[in-house]
């Protein structure tokens, strides 16, 4: 693009470089926000479907309007602060929310475009939605309210445990591919017509299906919107916002949703690689990237409003067991099992008795398919073997915990 | 090009300063925190000038976002959480400023008695292969990738890593022993559900925490 406006336009480097990130950055701003309001009109439209409901349909044909009158009556509302807030914090606390979730915006792959390509892309993702729970704790803080405060409390704690899940379910994706970068993470799984999606490996799969669902938890769905709990602390830590603030956080939230989706469509179900890109080639072969792509985002986050309809809020105690007892030690194995899965696929002059075994490894474009079969069976053994135990385990203390006798729990054993 | 990048350095290490010296002087604790999460940030995006990105996200990683979170957890569990104002400067305030410049000597002298000799070859060398290439880190003063720290972990400083990673775990151990501790001391505390199903079936009065018999609700509602 710096190019573009360079040749084209013979414009100075500097003004080059401003012009074409300046270009990218609104691309970005705008996409999200449109992308948001598309969301939430979607999400409420398929979720009355799911209740048995109409869901919004007087605004626009089938109600698509809804989000642009919600946001004039929104800009409308009187902006509110409490008398004894601390003023600064809560007025930069969506400010930091919707910051952190532009900011990640920055490494999300449209199909074959990328707006920046960071060698450390997918650990940013991680790292700047840790700057999301800031925002929260500040609103819980700055509002001076005990139902705000208990919000951020328990935001964080939910979001410090899930980020070390989250992360780690990224790390066999890493050691697969041997890169950080986004773009060429989608471009590694270009291969057997567009469809070698890391979804496809036993491996890719555990880890897919891990890393999903503790990013609902960074994302506060369903399932996990503790933090915001409206039947036990009113809304948590927007409690004392109104207006466009209030909105801002909204909007921060769906947007964090949106990134989610492509991420991990970009991540486990190659981004935008499909059958035919390849082979179009060009302009129309990015055109069909960006298709799919989008299509895999919005069928992710159909996924999401599923969940969310379906499964009812966890208690905190179990969202802590959830994170600490269950996906942790399943993330830990399938760590291990990745690191066996690259060995058996690639190793040649590490081990050259697996090379007796298995034969030489496979190119791109003769894959070895003995290895490959050895590494299916074996990843697929340890992490469904990890998966039995540790639910075997986990329910092996719940069963205990239900089989309490009356007098034991008349002592308060 | 790189005046852009001295006037961005120039800024960059102004708001880092300058939210340092706000950390030490802001009198509201909860404050105090949040500056120093500014400090931290402004410290990334220095190395992302430097173009050290593994570095820079894994500052904004640790210390951004997990350190200085645990750091305002714990003082909004400790303090009242309103946040009335601390005075943070006593009447030694020059002890610490004293112990503060002998160790940024410490660190800064070294670095100036080694390196300073080279500072105009490394400077014209810059300037000499970005004129050459065009873009990119110039020659000879090449940033430490992702790869080269992961492989100096684990060959180079592999015994201090240990070490470290040793420590950790001792730190997590000893917490979960405080903390196993202190629960299986704890009886568990029924929910009204299971106290009135216990009433109900005539059995031993429900206990709290310390062991002591709970009186019944309605003995409650009788007083």
């Amino acid at each position: 693009m710096v190019e573009t406006f360079q040749q084209t336009f013979g414009a100075p480097l500097w003004l080059a470089v401003v012009l074409a990130s300046g270009l990218k950055v609104t691309l970005i701003l705008v996409g999200g926000s449109l992308g948001m309001m598309f969301l939430t009109w979607y999400e409420r439209r398929a979720i009355a479907y799911m209740q048995d409901r109409r869901g919004p349909n007087r605004v626009g044909p089938q109600g698509s309007l809804q989000p642009i009158a919600e946001a004039i009556k929104t800009m409308t509302k009187e902006d509110t602060t409490p008398l004894e807030a601390d003023r600064v914090v809560h007025f930069l606390a969506p400010v930091v929310m919707l910051a952190a979730t532009v900011l990640t915006f920055a490494i999300i792959p449209w199909g074959n475009l990328f707006p920046s390509d960071l060698s450390v892309g997918v650990l940013f993702f991680v790292a700047i939605g840790g700057l999301h729970t800031l925002g929260m704790l500040m609103a819980g803080w700055g509002s001076n309210n005990k139902f705000a405060l208990l919000g951020g409390m328990r935001g964080v704690a939910q979001m410090v445990s899930y980020e070390i899940p989250q992360v780690m379910a990224v790390i066999p994706i890493v050691l697969m591919t041997g890169t950080m970068s986004m773009q060429r993470i989608v471009e590694s799984q270009s291969g057997f017509g567009g469809l070698g999606w890391n979804v496809f490996t036993p491996v890719g799969f555990f880890a897919f299906a891990l890393f999903f669902v503790a990013s609902l938890a960074e994302g506060e769905r369903t399932p996990f919107d503790i933090p915001e709990a409206d039947s036990e602390i009113v809304a948590g830590y927007m409690t004392e916002y109104t207006g466009m603030k209030f909105a801002v956080f909204y909007l921060a939230n769906y947007m964090t949703n949106l990134a989610i989706c492509f991420i991990t469509a970009s991540i486990f179900l190659g981004g935008g690689n499909g059958p035919g890109v390849n082979e179009l080639g060009g302009f129309l072969g990015g055109f069909l990237s960006l298709i799919y792509f989008f299509i895999k985002a919005l069928f992710l986050f159909f996924i999401m409003v599923l969940i969310r309809a379906t499964v009812p809020r966890l208690r905190v105690d179990q969202l802590m067991g959830f994170a600490w007892k269950f996906l942790l030690p399943l993330v830990l194995v399938n760590i291990l099992s990745s690191a066996l899965w690259v060995a058996i696929i690639r190793w040649d002059q590490q081990a050259q008795i697996f090379t007796q075994w298995f034969g030489a490894p496979g190119t791109a474009d003769a894959p070895n398919f003995v290895r490959l079969g050895v590494a299916v069976a074996v990843t697929i053994m340890i992490n469904l073997g990890a998966l039995v135990m540790v639910m075997g385990l986990n329910n092996r203390a719940s069963q205990a915990r239900m089989h309490t006798t009356d007098e034991e729990l008349a002592l308060g054993l | 090009m790189n005046y852009i990048v001295v006037v961005i350095f120039l800024i960059l290490s102004a708001i880092t300063l300058v939210s340092g010296v706000m950390v030490v002087t802001v009198k509201n604790i909860i404050h105090s925190a949040l500056w120093l999460i500014a400090s931290f940030i402004g410290v990334a995006a220095l190395y992302l000038l430097m173009e050290a990105e593994f570095l820079a996200v894994v500052q904004i990683l640790v210390y951004a976002g997990a350190v200085s979170i645990l750091v305002l957890f714990a003082i909004m569990l400790t303090r009242h959480v309103t946040g009335e104002g601390t005075r943070m400067l006593y009447e030694r305030w020059w002890v610490a400023l004293v112990v503060a410049l002998v160790l940024f000597g410490a660190v800064i002298t070294p670095t100036i008695w080694q390196q300073g000799a080279n500072w105009d070859a490394a400077a014209t060398a810059a300037q000499a292969s970005i004129t050459a290439t065009g873009e990119g880190s110039p020659a000879g003063t090449a940033v430490a990738s992702t790869i080269n720290i992961g492989e100096s972990f684990m060959r180079e400083y592999l015994l201090p890593f240990e070490i470290a990673s040793v420590l950790l775990l001792m730190a997590l151990i000893g917490a979960i022993a405080i903390a196993f501790e202190e629960r299986t001391g704890r009886r568990r505390v029924l929910t009204l559900a299971e106290e009135y199903a216990l009433k109900q079936r005539g059995i031993v009065e429900p206990r709290d925490a310390e062991g002591a018999v709970v009186p019944s609700i309605e003995a409650e509602q009788a007083l």
